[in-house]
């Protein structure tokens, strides 16, 4: 993860002291769904805004891309007015559900958003061909999107938000709906998009999915800005040190227990690693593909392992 | 046929009163949503703020969106609209329509004194009413499904201008519409053509010959429900073998043809035209030949569309013809020429005589100089029976017109042109000459008729002009989806349409034109068993207030109703069915009003939509 780009960069997307209020037809408040956000956000960063359900995710984007109107404060985007709509001709956008028009094909959805583009039509077909091709869809491109699995309606609009080849990404809630290998493609993709250079803003209540990918993070809850800084800072756990070995011998292990405690130490644990459990289903599908028709007994082998418990 | 009195207005004049009217109708609009907007921003944000939201929104859209239209976006979202339409499968109206046609003969009357009438009306409001419905549909909730599909989302995140989106649904439904006219105007035509087209024969042995004239007379075979008397001449044959003419039936005749020792009946003429008439100005002499300022008679008929002159008196009906040519009237090679002019006349008989005798009336050609001595001025009467329902034609020939010479007492033939025609102008006098019996006419009533114009031309500019109802109906369709759902927006704009279609109406009854009153009154009329023409007998207090209630429903009615496009100025199929020319002023006016809504409706359409939060 690269946090130099976010800290040194150009500022892509500021919001000062956005405020967004629903109010009912009298102008009576009903819901504070964002207070006073002030979030920068820099050219080459993957950005991340993370918060539970009706925390102002989604509201902070659709103010941000003109969707809603700010009750006070302001929303810039490459310096403009998120009112302004010649700065769409910068940007790319993947909502929440990927809102298409099912009785397009997938060459004709790419076709149409070029054409919003006032892309030349050499231009699009180039550019659709690449997409199809990087979204690995050039098997369906021709059936209409109401076929289509949801995974493959979400890649297809992810395809939409890249047809102008944007600098800034918006991404809304990006693994939904994907399979374990989907939801890896697409973290691939978005840290591959920000070394070529672009700026993503994403959010999601994935935990996982913006630590691995997210520079910097915001989080929201109930409309307020919690926290906000690069992931490696705010998940270093700076009185704890972490060590990893490989083949140590039961009394090297308990040597070093003996020389925690001999400088003040507080051994927390002492335990064999585990992997993810998107890293475990990601290796069996790939071994499985490469070796068809092996299986592997891993419950076996963890029956005679017992683990080391901590002291 | 009722032609509305606007009509005769030149495009200058109409055009000067109603961009008069549209500008202030303009300016009103555009200062009810500034304020409107005004109040709905202050509401929710401050007052400050709200202006300047609304002047950004004016200086964005003036400065940056509209200077920055886009046709490669607006014709995206077109294309998106066809296929949104065609995956909807609108193209079963035109199978609904094929099917109606089919079956046509089922609820037609075949036997119809004017089938060509009756085919011709009968599809052009089929076509019509099918495709504003569709059209009001399609407009009504195509917008709405994409903001509650949320669709929308990635338009308006694209670089597209909230009127590229409004233009792109208009335009794209338009395309089918037009696509679904072209089909049906070609069925259409078939139709008629098709319905029309019947073949008689005549049957030698039974033609009855007058051997002192040498005519033959006799009926033609009974085809399409009808048959012809007719009357051949075979001295007069000429090269084509042209022997007679039947005699109209169901609007049309037939030519006889001797070839080969058979006689000839060919397909019907006279039934699809397109008479291009030349409209005078009407004015009236009373009984005692003055002007009257009142115009004619009213014989007691409660539709005052025309007046009748009484007979045997000098009360007379006076037509005034402007820029009339030679050229008009004479046929290429010949000296010679006619002036035709063609009568509607109404009869209105105060005694019975003989019910089934026509009613006779004459024609004076007269100079409009009134400084000519009156026998300069006038020709001698030419006179004609008036067919009740029926047009007249009289035919008079140049040679024909005659002037009597006040001293030798002669008629003496005079020239049209040069006696009678002054600087183009020239007067039709018409009397009734039968006791107690009156004609009644309107300004349409009587014209010269000039060259014919082409029956497929006046059809294409009636559909022409149900193109332009289809249009208006998208335009007031999307521009009521921009903040309506969509079945409120399909309400609105039947409401619209209704409005626009009985515009006229509900100005007459404003105007107390039409009589009974308003809603209120009318139904205290009902209840109490009180004549429409009548004077309401009621209390002074009750009649005050019924008549404030319905005054102020009828004001609010008929500022509603002007708003709305006037429909039926757009429905030609009349003139189509009849046989009569669609001037091109008619088609210029449509043009303007189309236009003109077309900016308004656009533009107050981006408004909204840049005014609206999509995503709340």
């Amino acid at each position: 993860m690269s946090t130099s780009a976010g800290q040194k960069g150009e500022v892509i997307v500021e919001t000062r002291n956005l405020t967004k209020t629903y109010k009912d037809f009298w102008g009576r408040s009903k819901v504070h769904a964002l207070k006073a956000l002030d979030l920068n956000v820099r050219r080459g960063e993957i950005f991340g805004l993370l918060g539970p359900n009706g925390s102002g995710k989604s509201t902070t984007i659709k103010l941000l891309l003109g969707l809603l109107f700010p009750t006070s404060g302001e929303a810039l985007v490459f310096g403009k007015d998120a009112a302004d709509v010649s700065k769409n001709e910068r940007i790319g956008y993947l909502p929440e559900e990927s809102y298409l028009y099912k009785f397009l094909n997938a060459e004709e959805t790419l076709d149409f958003y070029g054409r919003l583009f006032n892309m030349s039509g050499a231009r699009r077909k180039s550019r659709i061909r690449d997409l199809i091709n990087l979204i690995d869809l050039d098997w369906a491109k021709r059936r209409q999107l109401k076929e289509y699995s949801k995974g493959m309606t979400r890649r297809i609009g992810l395809a939409q938000a890249l047809i102008n080849d944007p600098e800034l990404i918006v991404l809304d809630e990006p693994t939904t709906g994907l399979d374990p290998i989907g939801t890896r493609d697409m973290k691939d993709l978005i840290v591959r998009l920000r070394d070529q250079g672009k700026t993503i803003l994403m959010c999601s209540h994935l935990l996982a999915d913006v630590q691995d990918v997210c520079d910097r993070i915001a989080i929201l809850h109930q409309g307020e800005l919690k926290e906000l800084g690069a992931v490696d800072s705010l998940l270093s756990v700076q009185d704890i040190t972490q060590i990893q070995a490989k083949n140590l011998t039961p009394d090297t292990e308990e040597a070093i227990r003996k020389l925690i405690a001999e400088n003040q130490g507080e051994l927390v644990s002492m335990d064999h690693p585990t992997t993810t459990l998107e890293d475990l289903f990601l290796s069996i599908v790939r071994d499985s593909e490469s070796r068809p028709g092996f299986v592997s007994h891993q419950e076996d082998a963890d029956q005679q392992e017992e683990p080391v418990a901590a002291e | 046929m009722v032609v509305d009195q606007s009509e005769f207005e030149s495009f200058g004049s109409w055009f000067y009163i109603y961009m008069v009217d549209f500008s202030m109708l303009a300016l009103f609009m555009l200062v009810g949503w500034a304020i409107l907007a005004f109040a709905l921003a202050a509401i929710r944000n401050s007052p400050i703020r709200a202006a300047k939201m609304i002047a950004g929104t004016i200086k964005r859209a003036f400065m940056v969106d509209f200077p920055s239209t886009s046709i490669r976006r607006t014709m995206a979202m077109s294309r998106l609209a066809i296929q949104e339409a065609i995956r909807n499968k609108v193209l079963i109206i035109f199978v609904l329509f094929v099917a109606l046609l089919l079956f046509a003969g089922w609820f037609l009357d075949v036997e119809n004194d004017h089938p060509a009438r009756l085919y011709l009306g009968f599809v052009l409001s089929a076509s019509t009413y099918l495709l504003l419905a569709l059209a009001m549909f399609l407009s009504a909730f195509s917008l709405p499904n994409d903001i509650k599909n949320r669709t929308i989302y990635t338009i308006t995140t694209k670089p597209v201008r909230a009127h590229e989106i409004f233009l792109g649904r208009v335009f794209g439904f338009a395309a089918v519409g037009t696509l679904l006219l072209v089909l049906m105007a070609s069925v259409s035509y078939g139709f008629v053509i098709r319905g029309l087209d019947h073949e008689h024969t005549i049957d030698k042995t039974a033609i009855e010959w007058d051997e002192s004239t040498g005519l033959g007379t006799g009926k033609t075979s009974l085809d399409g429900y009808h048959r012809h008397d007719f009357t051949i001449n075979e001295k007069l044959k000429n090269a084509d073998g042209l022997v007679g003419t039947t005699e109209l039936s169901k609007g049309h005749a037939h030519n006889i043809y001797l070839r080969d020792g058979d006689y000839i009946v060919e397909p019907p003429t006279g039934d699809l035209l397109a008479r291009v008439p030349v409209y005078g100005k009407l004015s009236f002499l009373d009984r005692y030949g003055q002007p009257s300022e009142e115009g004619g008679l009213n014989v007691g008929k409660e539709w005052t569309y025309r007046s009748y002159i009484e007979g045997n008196t000098l009360s007379t009906a006076i037509w005034e013809f402007e820029n009339l040519t030679k050229e008009m009237f004479v046929t290429t090679g010949s000296d010679d020429g006619v002036l035709p002019l063609e009568l509607n006349l109404r009869v209105f008989r105060s005694t019975k005589g003989k019910i089934e005798s026509r009613i006779h009336g004459e024609i004076l050609l007269v100079n409009p100089e009134e400084t000519l001595s009156s026998v300069d001025r006038f020709s001698a009467p030419i006179p004609f029976e008036a067919d009740e329902f029926v047009t007249s034609q009289v035919n008079i020939k140049f040679s024909d017109i005659r002037r009597q010479n006040p001293v030798t007492g002669e008629l003496q033939n005079i020239d049209l042109f040069k006696d009678l025609v002054d600087s183009g102008k020239l007067q039709v006098h018409i009397r009734c000459k039968d006791h107690a019996q009156f004609f009644g006419m309107a300004r349409a009533d009587v014209y010269i008729r000039a060259p014919e114009g082409s029956f497929e031309a006046n059809l294409i500019k009636c559909y022409l002009g149900i193109w332009m109802q289809m249009l208006l109906v998208i335009l007031l369709g999307v521009f009521f989806s921009t903040f309506l759902n969509g079945i409120v927006a399909l309400i609105s704009s039947v409401a619209i349409v209704a409005m626009g279609m009985f515009a006229g109406f509900i100005g007459d009854i404003q105007t107390g034109e039409a009589p009974g009153g308003g809603p209120i009154e009318s139904i205290v009329r009902n209840i109490t068993q009180q004549g429409a023409t009548l004077e309401l007998e009621m209390g002074d207090t009750a009649i005050e207030v019924i008549e404030s209630l319905d005054g102020f429903y009828l004001n609010t009615m008929e500022s509603l109703a002007k708003l709305a496009p006037d429909f039926s100025k757009f429905n030609m199929s009349a003139k189509v069915a009849y046989g009569y020319d669609i001037h091109l002023n008619l088609i210029l006016r449509q043009l303007v009003t189309t236009m003109v809504y077309f900016f308004v409706l656009v533009l107050a359409g981006y408004f909204i939509l840049t005014s609206r939060e999509i995503a709340a």
